[in-house]
C-alpha cells in the first residue's frame, strides 16, 4: 500500500548539462523524486464520495418531489464526473512527488496544471503537520512549509507520520542551520 | 462633545499625587486576567522625561492586594507600560462620527429629517466614544529587551508580543485631526503580519518620533548604523525629511498625471449625467442627485486619493533607510530600511506616456496584500517622474540597475497564441543583481526582484501551455506578488529556476558573509 517509486531514479550525477527532457521531471539526473503514499488515493476518494452522496441525495429528492427528467439528466452528468475525477485522483496521487536537494526542497503536483516549487531551507519560517481525521484513519499526515511569501506553495499530503516527522525534523534542522529569514 | 468623556476615566481613578492627564500607570502585578509576570516599574525606564511617578489603580482590584510599592531593580531592558495620549478616545470618537454618517447614509436623511439625523449621529457616535475610552483605559505598551508588547482589551484581553527583529517599517502618520490635535499615530510593519499590527492611536508627537528611532535601532541589523539621530521635528508638514534629499515631486505634475488616468475621463459623463436630471424637472429629487454625486465621488476617489496622499512627496535617503514624506490632509513620515526592499516594479500607464513619466514602487516585506487600496503601506517611490530621474532613484534602492539596460528577452513567438498582443512586451532576464520582468500592453510593467530577496521559486505549466511546450516561472517574495515570467519556452523556464534558486543562495551567501 506504500508508495511506489516513480519510474527511472538513477542516483545523483554530475549537474545537469543540456535542457530537461520531461515536463514534469526536470534534472532527471539529479533529483531524486519521492513519491507520496498511494493510501492518499483513497483518502481523496472518500473526500470525494461523501461530497457526491450528498449532491446525490439532493437531486435524487428533487427528482423523486417533482419529477423533471432534467434531474435525472443531471444525476447522470453528476456521476459521468464522478467516474472521470476517480480516474484524476488516482492519477494526480501518482503525480505529487518531492525530493530534498542540498539546498532546496523540491515540490510538485498538479496534473491539468503542473506546478514546481523550489523551496530554499534558508527560507524556511515554520513547518506544519497536520492530518484531518480521514488522513489518520489511513495513517497520513501532511507536511507543509511556510516561508515570508504567501505565494510559495509546498505542501506534501500523503506522507506515513514516521516519515512526515522525520521530514519535519530534517527540515526544521537544515532551516535552522541556514537561517537566513528574509 | 467628545472632550468631557475623554477625561472620564481620569475621574474615576483614585487621585494620584501629582494628577495629570498624561500620567502613565505602573505595570500591574501578576494577574489572573491572564497578564504574563511582568517586572515591577523602574524609575530609569523609557521615556526618560516627562513622566510621571505610577498611579495605582489602572486596573479594578479583582481581589488582588495593592501593588507593592517597591522600588526596583529590574533586570535590564524592561521599563514601565506606557498609555496611549489621553486625547485619544476624542479623535477616535471623532472618527467614528464620520463613519456613522456615511453608514446612515442619504436616504436614511431623506427619511428622518435632518433633526433626528444629527440626533441619531450623535448618539451613535457618543457611543462610539465611550467604547473608545473604555480600550484606550486598558490599553498599554512597552518595550521588553527586544520586544514590543502591547496591552488590549477588557475582556478579551490580548498581549500581543512584536519581535523587534521581524520589524519591517515603522511609520508615523497624521491624520487631519491629529494633526489639528498636535498628536501623531505609529504603525508597525512586521514580517509575515496580514496588516498592520499594532497601530498605536494616538502618541504626542514627540513621543511617537521618539518611540519610532528606539525601535527601529533595536530592529536594526547593526543597532550603531540603524540608530541616526535626527532631532529635527520629525512630522511636520513643511520639513523635509532627515538625510539626503533625493527628490521632490512637483504638485504640478502630480496633479497633472492624475488627470491623465481613466478615472478622470470620467467626469464629463457624471456631470452630463447631473445636467440631465436637474434638467429633466420631475425627477429631480435630493437624494437621486446626492447618490450621483456620491457615486461620482466614489469613482473618483482614487485619483483624488493619490493626489492627496502623495501631495508634497519627497524622497530622502539616511544612513541605510530611505524616508519617504508626502501627503496633503495626512501627513506621512515612513521610514524603509534598504535591506528590507523586497520587489521595485516601474509602471509606464498609456496616458503618460506622452509625457514619459512612469511611476516607482516598491515593496516591503509585512506590508499586507489584503488592503484593497494599499494606503497604508509605503509603495510609492516616485508617484510621477521622467525616467531620467527613476533611474537616479532606482540607483539608490538597487545601485547597478538600470531600467534601460536591463537584459530582457521576449518568450518564443508560439507564446502569441496565448498572448496574442502582448507577447513582443513580455520579457525576463537575470541581471548581474536582480531577476527582471516586462509585461502589459497598455500599462508597461518592469518588476525587479534582487535574487537575495527571492523566498522560492516556482514553475506552474497549465494545459495550453503544455501543448505548446511553454511554462511560468515564478520568483516569490515576502509581501507583493513577485515577479513572473509568463509562457518561457520549457527549457528556459527549468534552466531559469534552476539559475534563480542558484542565484538566490550566492546572493544570501554573499549577504550572510558580510
Amino acid at each position: 500500500m506504500t508508495g511506489d517509486d516513480q519510474a527511472g531514479l538513477p542516483p545523483a550525477a554530475p549537474p545537469p548539462t543540456g535542457p530537461p527532457p520531461g515536463p514534469l521531471e526536470p534534472w532527471p539526473d539529479t533529483v531524486r523524486w519521492q513519491s507520496v503514499s498511494t493510501d492518499l488515493i483513497w483518502v481523496e476518494l472518500l473526500r470525494l464520495a461523501v461530497l457526491i452522496v450528498i449532491v446525490l441525495a439532493g437531486l435524487a429528492v428533487g427528482w423523486a418531489v417533482s419529477g423533471l427528467g432534467a434531474f435525472g439528466v443531471a444525476l447522470a452528468g453528476v456521476l459521468l464526473l464522478t467516474a472521470l475525477r476517480t480516474v484524476t485522483i488516482v492519477r494526480a496521487v501518482r503525480a505529487w512527488g518531492y525530493a530534498e536537494r542540498e539546498d532546496d526542497l523540491l515540490v510538485r503536483h498538479g496534473l491539468l496544471v503542473r506546478r514546481l516549487s523550489i523551496v530554499p531551507y534558508s527560507r524556511m519560517q515554520f513547518v506544519d503537520v497536520s492530518a484531518g481525521p480521514l488522513e489518520r484513519a489511513f495513517n497520513l499526515a501532511t507536511v507543509q512549509l511556510h516561508t515570508a511569501a504567501a505565494a510559495t506553495d509546498a505542501r506534501v499530503p500523503g506522507l506515513r507520520p514516521a516519515e512526515a516527522s522525520r521530514l519535519r525534523d530534517r527540515l526544521t534542522a537544515l532551516g535552522r542551520d541556514r537561517a537566513e529569514g528574509l | 462633545m467628545n472632550e468631557p468623556a475623554a477625561r472620564d476615566p481620569e475621574e474615576t481613578r483614585p487621585p494620584a499625587p501629582e494628577p495629570h492627564p498624561g500620567g502613565y500607570p505602573p505595570i500591574p502585578p501578576p494577574h489572573p486576567g491572564g497578564y504574563p509576570p511582568t517586572p515591577p516599574p523602574h524609575p530609569g525606564g523609557y521615556p526618560p522625561a516627562g513622566v510621571l511617578p505610577p498611579q495605582p489603580g489602572w486596573y479594578p482590584p479583582a481581589g488582588m492586594p495593592p501593588p507593592p510599592h517597591t522600588p526596583p531593580a529590574p533586570p535590564h531592558g524592561t521599563e514601565r507600560r506606557q498609555r496611549l495620549h489621553p486625547l485619544s478616545p476624542a479623535l477616535h470618537g471623532a472618527k467614528s462620527l464620520v463613519v456613522v454618517i456615511a453608514g446612515l447614509s442619504w436616504s436614511t436623511l431623506s427619511r428622518v429629517g435632518v433633526g433626528w439625523f444629527a440626533v441619531l449621529a450623535v448618539v451613535l457616535a457618543l457611543g462610539a466614544t465611550v467604547l473608545a475610552v473604555v480600550s484606550w483605559y486598558n490599553t498599554g505598551y512597552h518595550v521588553v529587551d527586544r520586544e514590543l508588547r502591547v496591552y488590549e482589551g477588557l475582556l478579551w484581553r490580548r498581549i500581543r508580543a512584536i519581535p523587534l527583529e521581524r520589524l519591517q517599517a515603522v511609520e508615523v502618520v497624521r491624520p487631519l485631526l491629529a494633526q489639528l490635535t498636535g498628536l501623531a499615530e505609529l504603525r508597525l510593519e512586521v514580517v509575515g503580519g496580514g496588516k498592520t499590527e499594532a497601530p498605536l492611536a494616538y502618541l504626542s508627537v514627540a513621543e511617537a518620533a521618539a518611540l519610532r528611532q528606539r525601535l527601529l535601532a533595536l530592529a536594526g541589523p547593526q543597532p550603531e548604523t540603524a540608530a541616526p539621530a535626527p532631532d529635527t521635528p520629525l512630522v511636520r508638514p513643511e520639513a523635509s525629511p532627515p538625510g539626503r534629499p533625493l527628490h521632490a515631486v512637483r504638485n504640478n505634475d502630480l496633479l497633472v498625471s492624475q488627470l491623465l488616468t481613466p478615472q478622470a475621463f470620467m467626469i464629463p459623463f457624471g456631470v452630463a449625467f447631473l445636467a440631465t436630471q436637474f434638467l429633466s424637472g420631475e425627477s429631480w429629487s435630493f437624494v437621486a442627485v446626492a447618490s450621483t454625486l456620491t457615486a461620482m465621488a466614489g469613482i473618483l476617489l482614487q485619483p483624488i486619493r493619490r493626489v492627496l496622499d502623495d501631495w508634497n512627496f519627497q524622497l530622502a535617503r539616511d544612513a541605510d533607510n530611505l524616508r519617504i514624506r508626502n501627503g496633503l490632509l495626512e501627513t506621512r513620515a515612513q521610514t524603509v530600511p534598504l535591506h528590507r526592499v523586497q520587489t521595485v516594479g516601474a509602471t509606464w500607464p498609456l496616458l503618460w506616456r506622452a509625457k514619459g513619466w512612469l511611476r516607482l514602487r516598491l515593496e516591503v516585506a509585512g506590508y499586507s496584500t489584503g488592503e484593497a487600496d494599499g494606503r497604508n503601506r509605503p509603495d510609492q517611490l516616485l508617484p510621477v517622474g521622467q525616467q531620467p530621474v527613476a533611474e537616479t532613484i532606482l540607483a539608490e534602492v538597487l545601485p547597478g540597475v538600470r531600467l534601460d539596460d536591463l537584459p530582457l528577452t521576449a518568450p518564443p513567438t508560439r507564446a502569441r497564441w496565448l498572448n496574442p498582443l502582448s507577447q513582443p512586451v513580455l520579457g525576463a532576464g537575470l541581471h548581474e543583481r536582480v531577476f527582471a520582468v516586462r509585461s502589459g500592453l497598455l500599462t508597461r510593467q518592469i518588476v525587479v526582484v534582487p535574487y537575495a530577496r527571492i523566498q522560492s521559486v516556482r514553475v506552474v505549466q497549465g494545459p495550453v501551455q503544455r501543448r505548446l511546450g511553454l511554462a511560468t516561472v515564478h520568483a516569490d517574495t515576502a509581501g507583493g506578488a513577485g515577479a513572473t515570467a509568463d509562457d518561457r519556452a520549457l527549457a528556459e523556464a527549468w534552466a531559469l529556476a534552476a539559475e534563480l534558486t542558484a542565484r538566490a543562495h550566492e546572493a544570501r551567501r554573499a549577504s550572510r558573509g558580510q
